[in-house]
């Protein structure tokens, strides 16, 4: 017997590699490559073509209104993502969860608009037989939290239902959320069509307009809440009595950024109008330089040299600036709808603005007031969801049932508890977007959420979830989420490009990666 | 080997039908702490219904399951591990996508608070998970490793090594051998050695391989159509005793006469 064979064990046949390759070999690197070139891709293509600059956030991908929106869809779908790539983890997937949004969102909606009842229909015999209505309860003015609350209560029992009927019967989770998904879209549109039969809402129409804009009602001193548009246009007196009342010192704050806005304005007017004065000279120089006319060229580039405007006046700050200013930065009087509707970050947006002199655009005003309240929503759920998977019981038992149920069974662990939980969770995942989307906007739709199921299974097979289950990481999901977006994005800024290119490039990418899981999944698996 | 007078687990007389198939036709046996007690027969003979009784998968139709001197019901698999019956099928119920760890403490996790959400002890579970496998011959390098990574035989030692961590004073190894290559079943038969030496614990053992019965039991019962058709210590059984019992009771010499 050779001894130097026998000294080799089993185990020195792992931990040969060098730690520089195990971190290339981790399934998230393929992933966040490729995140990181649409990163540059959307920073480099989105500079318009007539500067000339290197800096990402120049243009129009990465200027504050550019991060705000991006981070918005990307959060978006960052949020079903995350509901949709654990329950694939547990083995199991959710084609419900567009029609779950639409649903949540209308459900919402509806409250918000007309109230909250609860009516038993029951049949009266008088004159034969005809169904009357017995009205049990009656909500009219119904608050944000208790209309998420009993979106919730509908929502969670769906993906209960679902849930349920999965493990029960053992039929496959697609066949059963392809039911959830007809009947929940059906369920909107009906309803939705039902509701709309009121003088002030269109005749039939799958949508719900006109709810208050919620998160904006204001606390007004002496006027009581209003909503802070309304309270921006009260007559002229009641504004001056306003800005009477207030302390020195916020009517000074507020003066200096008025001032500092008002000669921003002024500039960016002055600028525009040189820009238009000497538009029409560079036009000339053009033809100029065709015709090969020295003597003009020549004059007009001493006209263009010697431009010149009078700068704009800035407007001088009035006491009705500063009473709309004061009601802009009142605070909100239903935290809960600014919750998951409002801005955040806004103080740091502002600070961009004054004094750093970024976060400005063409006029002189502030771009973006924040970052949309949803990304800090997707922000708390991706926490909440990487400590469950990866640190706590519950995640072990996540991993264990979709990657062998039967072993799981053995050693304990409820998995049909665990896979009906999850279905749960995904409907509570499409809940909340719904909730961002109705309090960000004040309208909903039947439509909403349209194909939003199959973005959020993508977004998360391209962060390495592997579609058969039981592998696949949190981090993985939130890059899957950026892949996605930015990719929406990026192609839409290429010049000459058209902007559904994004799907074509999707489609290749979602495919390479579901190879590449695939084959980090054998590999473990043993099976390479 | 040192033989206590008290059986660990014994059958008495144990029936299970099924409809009108009857599976196990009064089977008895007695299985004492510290011993390799191997359980043969041919495919079909009612091993695999017999263990599963053992281990609370089926409920017998009559006939007595004593433990430790008591009589015991089994109605779930969870009423057997409780009394400390630990079963390690075939399959060794571990998921490979996972870590050494995670399968080591599947569904028993230590961990800091109650409740499913409690956050999970790592290190201290990493400890253990070496420590355990260790006990009974496999020195493993990284408890992080997913399962799949691992060869056959040290997954079979994290599953009887698990098994034994929470509790199994009867272990029931099912087929541990017949998956396997050849240096890793030695490697196999060498780690349920070592638990045999540990003392403590009994070990039911099914197979197929009479060579590997040979070199680690000590005592077999033979089954066949239900019923046992033979039984002894290793002292009393000659090897022809043992190739005829597992074939059924069937001359092996006739075979050879036959096909001569």
């Amino acid at each position: 017997m050779n001894s130097s064979n026998s000294l080799r064990k089993e185990s020195d046949r792992h931990k040969s590699k060098s730690s520089l390759i195990s971190i290339l070999s981790r399934p998230e690197i393929g992933p966040i490559g490729v995140m990181i070139l649409l990163f540059g891709m959307l920073g480099y293509f989105s500079i318009p073509a007539s500067e000339t600059t290197w800096n990402p956030f120049a243009g129009e991908g990465f200027n504050a209104l550019g991060i705000r929106n991006n981070l918005r869809v990307i959060s978006q779908l960052g949020i079903i993502a995350l509901g949709a790539g654990l329950l694939i983890i547990a083995g199991e997937f959710d084609l419900s969860i567009g029609s779950m949004i639409g649903f949540a969102g209308a459900c919402m909606a509806m409250i918000l608009r007309w109230g909250f009842s609860i009516i038993i229909p029951y049949v009266y015999f008088d004159d034969g037989a005809h169904i009357e209505f017995y009205t049990l309860l009656h909500i009219s003015d119904v608050s944000p939290i208790l209309a998420i609350f009993i979106t919730l209560c509908f929502t969670l029992t769906f993906g209960w239902i679902q849930g349920f009927i999965i493990v029960r019967s053992g039929l496959p989770s697609f066949i059963v959320t392809l039911g959830g998904l007809f009947f929940l879209r059906g369920l909107t549109e009906v309803s939705l069509r039902s509701f709309n039969h009121r003088p002030d809402q269109a005749k039939g129409a799958t949508t719900v307009t006109e709810i208050p804009d919620i998160k904006n009602i204001i606390n007004l001193p002496g006027y009581g809440e209003m909503e802070r548009e309304a309270a921006k246009y009260l007559p002229d007196g009641d504004l001056l009595s306003i800005v009477k009342n207030l302390p020195s010192d916020v009517i000074y704050k507020i003066t200096e950024r008025l001032e500092y806005t008002f000669q921003r304005v002024a500039e960016a007017k002055t600028n525009l109008l040189i820009a238009k004065g000497v538009k029409p000279l560079e036009k000339a120089l053009e033809n100029a330089v065709a015709s090969d006319n020295e003597y003009m060229i020549k004059t007009i580039q001493e006209k263009i040299e010697n431009f010149k405007i009078d700068p704009v006046i800035p407007k001088s700050v009035t006491e009705i600036d500063i009473a709309r200013a004061y009601i802009d930065s009142i605070g909100t009087s239903r935290p809960i709808a600014d919750f998951f509707g409002g801005n955040i970050l806004e103080p740091i947006f502002d600070w961009l603005y004054f004094p750093i002199d970024w976060n400005v655009n063409n006029f002189g005003n502030q771009f973006a007031p924040g970052l949309y309240s949803c990304v800090m929503i997707w922000v708390i759920l991706s926490l909440v969801c990487y400590i469950v998977l990866s640190k706590t019981q519950v995640g072990n038992w996540i991993y264990s049932t979709g990657g062998n149920l039967s072993a799981a069974q053995a050693n304990g662990v409820p998995t049909n508890k665990v896979k009906i939980s999850l279905f749960i969770f995904s409907a509570f995942c499409a809940t909340l977007f719904a909730t961002c989307q109705v309090f960000e906007v004040n309208t909903s739709d039947a439509a909403k959420g349209n194909l939003k199921e199959l973005e959020a299974i993508a977004a998360a097979v391209i962060g390495g979830i592997v579609m058969t289950g039981g592998f696949g990481t949190v981090l993985g999901i939130i890059v899957g989420a950026f892949i996605f977006g930015l990719a929406k994005e990026a192609f839409f800024y290429i010049p000459g490009v058209d902007g559904s290119f994004y799907r074509v490039f999707l489609g290749f990418v979602i495919i390479a990666s579901a190879l590449l899981n695939e084959n980090i999944r054998k590999r473990i698996m043993g099976n390479i | 080997m040192v033989t206590n007078l008290i059986p660990l687990i014994e059958t008495q007389d144990i029936v299970k039908k099924f409809g009108s198939f009857i599976a196990l036709n009064g089977v008895s046996l007695k299985v004492y702490p510290g011993e390799v007690h191997a359980l043969l027969g041919d495919n079909g003979a009612g091993k695999s219904t017999l263990i599963k009784a053992l281990s609370g998968v089926h409920q017998p139709t009559s006939g007595k399951i004593i433990v430790e001197g008591k009589e015991t019901k089994f109605n779930s698999p969870r009423d057997a591990s409780e009394v400390g019956i630990g079963t390690v099928y075939q399959d060794l119920a571990l998921n490979s996508l996972t870590s050494v760890t995670r399968n080591f403490f599947l569904g028993r996790e230590l961990k800091f608070g109650k409740g499913p959400f409690g956050i999970l002890k790592m290190n201290k579970m990493h400890g253990i998970a070496i420590e355990e496998m260790a006990k009974i011959g496999i020195k493993i390098e990284d408890p992080e490793q997913p399962v799949g990574t691992m060869s056959g035989g040290q997954r079979q030692t994290l599953a009887i090594a698990r098994a034994i961590y929470f509790g199994a004073k009867v272990l029931i190894l099912d087929e541990p051998t017949s998956a396997l290559g050849q240096k890793q079943q030695m490697e196999v038969l060498k780690t349920i050695k070592k638990v045999q030496q540990l003392g403590n614990i009994a070990i039911i053992l099914i197979t197929h391989n009479e060579i590997h019965a040979r070199l680690i039991a000590d005592r077999y019962t033979f089954i066949s159509l239900g019923e046992v058709i033979g039984s002894g210590t290793s002292k009393d059984l000659a090897g022809d005793d043992i190739r005829r019992l597992m074939a059924g009771g069937a001359e092996v010499g006739d075979l050879a006469k036959e096909l001569a």
